[in-house]
């Protein structure tokens, strides 16, 4: 990862892209998210508990859909910049092992005073959009 | 996620909550480099800001921060402690405490989360102490496709050991019955 680039709120447009990121999900990674996360809620970790609830299989949570969330963004942005706000997160499939998920994000609003941008964001399985959410972030100016 | 348990009362208990804090929460730990390495490494996430003292300053913060997704991390407390007593065979694991859910009676048996809304504001530094102030801010009752109930809004605000606010977030639970138990209830009145 090259943390050279910085995107400065002059840069961005609407309908600008943001270069998706994707992950493989995989019971030891739900195993170790859970472990850093401190999320110990048993349908994200343990099978049969998840099956019981509706889940096809242990599923990822919020915390490691946020966190994804977050790293899409800091790596698009650089190092300066800040996240500021996520809402209307809403979870509309499970992301489960054995899937290899993609997180990726589109501008749809420019804040010109708060120097910021709302992006569209989305989590998807192959086709199938698992997760959106909205969020806006605070870039630096040039001048 | 549907949650077959929650606290029991009626309406007008559920009442009595509303603007009033129903959980406080302290983290287990203070923010640390190895909890934001072990966190990072889970999502293959390198960022010179959560680990290098001079990058983090040269990119305006005092020192080493934590994720911003951190704070909820930071601020659940322990799932056990040196005065809890020992886990017994057959104990119910722990799971995160939602306030609203497990703390505040409703006349429900089934709960899920509607939607979620976070807002940051300082940032976590290494050394930081999360608590999490938990507020139910109103009760909006509804009929669903799955049942009757309302939506419950639980107001949360992360401070640190300073008092400063490091996020506040608004999670939205709605508390319900499915139609079957209404007409089994109805069935036993009669």
């Amino acid at each position: 990862m090259d943390w050279d680039h910085q995107i400065y709120f002059e840069d961005v447009h609407i309908d600008s892209i943001i270069k998706p990121i994707s992950i493989p999900i995989t019971l030891q990674r739900l195993v170790m998210e859970a472990g850093s996360n401190r999320d110990f809620s048993l349908m994200h970790h343990d099978n049969d508990v998840a099956k019981i609830t509706g889940a096809p299989d242990a599923f990822a949570n919020t915390f490691f859909i946020m966190g994804m969330f977050e790293r899409l963004v800091r790596e698009w942005m650089g190092l300066k910049g800040s996240l500021k706000k996520i809402k209307s997160l809403r979870m509309t499939n499970f992301n489960c092992p054995g899937s290899v998920v993609t997180i990726s994000g589109t501008i749809v609003e420019l804040l010109e005073e708060q120097s910021a941008v709302v992006i569209n964001l989305a989590m998807a399985n192959q086709d199938i959009t698992t997760v959106t959410a909205e969020v806006t972030v605070i870039l630096p100016r040039r001048i | 996620m549907t949650t077959e348990w929650g606290k029991w009362g009626e309406w007008e208990e559920t009442k009595t909550f509303v603007n009033k804090v129903v959980g406080v929460s302290i983290g287990a730990d203070a923010v640390e480099k190895g909890a934001i390495r072990r966190w990072l490494e889970s999502k293959q996430f390198d960022c010179p800001i959560y680990r290098d003292e001079e990058a983090a300053k040269s990119a305006g913060y005092k020192g080493i921060v934590a994720p911003v997704t951190m704070a909820q991390t930071f601020g659940i407390g322990p799932y056990w402690k040196p005065s809890d007593p020992l886990a017994k065979a057959g104990d119910e694991p722990k799971q995160i405490n939602i306030p609203v859910i497990f703390d505040v009676p409703a006349p429900c048996t089934l709960s899920f989360a509607t939607d979620i809304e976070v807002e940051y504001f300082t940032p976590m530094l290494l050394g930081d102490e999360i608590k999490i102030t938990s507020k139910l801010l109103d009760i909006t009752h509804k009929e669903m496709r799955v049942g009757k109930g309302a939506f419950l809004r639980q107001e949360d605000t992360y401070t640190n050991q300073n008092g400063e606010v490091v996020a506040i977030s608004v999670l939205t639970i709605f508390r319900f019955n499915p139609p079957e138990n209404v007409t089994e209830l109805k069935k036993r009145e009669h």
